[in-house]
């Protein structure tokens, strides 16, 4: 039971953090929100399921979506700052 | 039905009719919009539980799209 | 899945679909593409398929960096 408020909580915060990227217009400022949906979104995944390998799966995502945000942020002051 | 074959069939009619008509009509808007529904094609797959054909299409798609970036940037240079 | 959960995933994907259609700026877009992911891949994962969700993780962001060289070309 306490695992599924746990699901519910992260589930709020990413759909909280899905809205407030939508509705933001400047893209420096969605950035951290994106970051926010995405650390909501690889703690869930831990919670999904009960399986050993679950927890590579969030490792896994937890890695891939912080390189592509850094990506994207990177690129982005490379070309504002020109 | 399925929630999930449904999911991934709204996305794949949003991202051809996104494509079909893609508003900045540039090759790299319309490259970024294709990347939309092959996840829908994707959602589809797992609705199938076809796990193997999943992981194929992921694989092709990045090639694809490394080879589609790289036809754009030899046109620009010429 | 608990369906409350399906419901929530299911938005942020449909979200981030609508979002990365609508939008104008590449580097919107590319956010938007990154929201679509992160409501896809609970879906792979509830339906057991743990090794694909690994890969799958792991290739998206490669999408998305071959897409950001395209991009800083065209932004100049």
């Amino acid at each position: 039971m306490a695992e599924l408020i746990a699901l519910y909580v992260l589930g709020a915060v990413a759909a909280f953090a899905v809205v407030r990227v939508i509705v933001e217009r400047n893209t420096g400022r969605k950035l951290p929100y994106l970051n926010v949906m995405n650390f909501a979104i690889a703690g869930s995944l831990v919670l999904l399921l009960q399986h050993p390998l679950s927890l590579a799966a969030a490792a896994a995502y937890f890695v891939g979506s912080t390189l592509e945000a850094n990506a994207i942020a990177s690129t982005y002051a490379g070309v504002a700052t020109r | 039905m399925n929630g999930v074959f449904i999911l991934g069939l709204a996305i794949l009619i949003i991202g051809a009719v996104s494509v079909t008509f893609a508003r900045p009509k540039t090759y790299l808007a319309r490259l970024i919009n294709l990347e939309i529904p092959g996840w829908g094609l994707l959602l589809i797959m797992l609705a199938y539980d076809e796990g193997l054909a999943l992981l194929t299409f992921v694989a092709v798609t990045a090639i694809a799209t490394f080879v589609i970036v790289r036809v754009m940037e030899w046109r620009d240079a010429a | 899945m608990i369906g409350v959960m399906q419901i929530v995933f299911g938005f942020v994907a449909l979200a981030g679909a609508i979002s990365a259609a609508v939008q104008r700026d590449p580097f919107g877009k590319l956010i938007s593409l990154g929201i679509l992911v992160g409501g896809v891949v609970p879906f792979i994962v509830d339906r057991g398929y743990l090794d694909i969700a690994v890969a799958v993780s792991l290739i998206a962001p490669i999408t998305t960096i071959f897409i950001l060289m395209a991009t800083r070309r065209a932004e100049q």
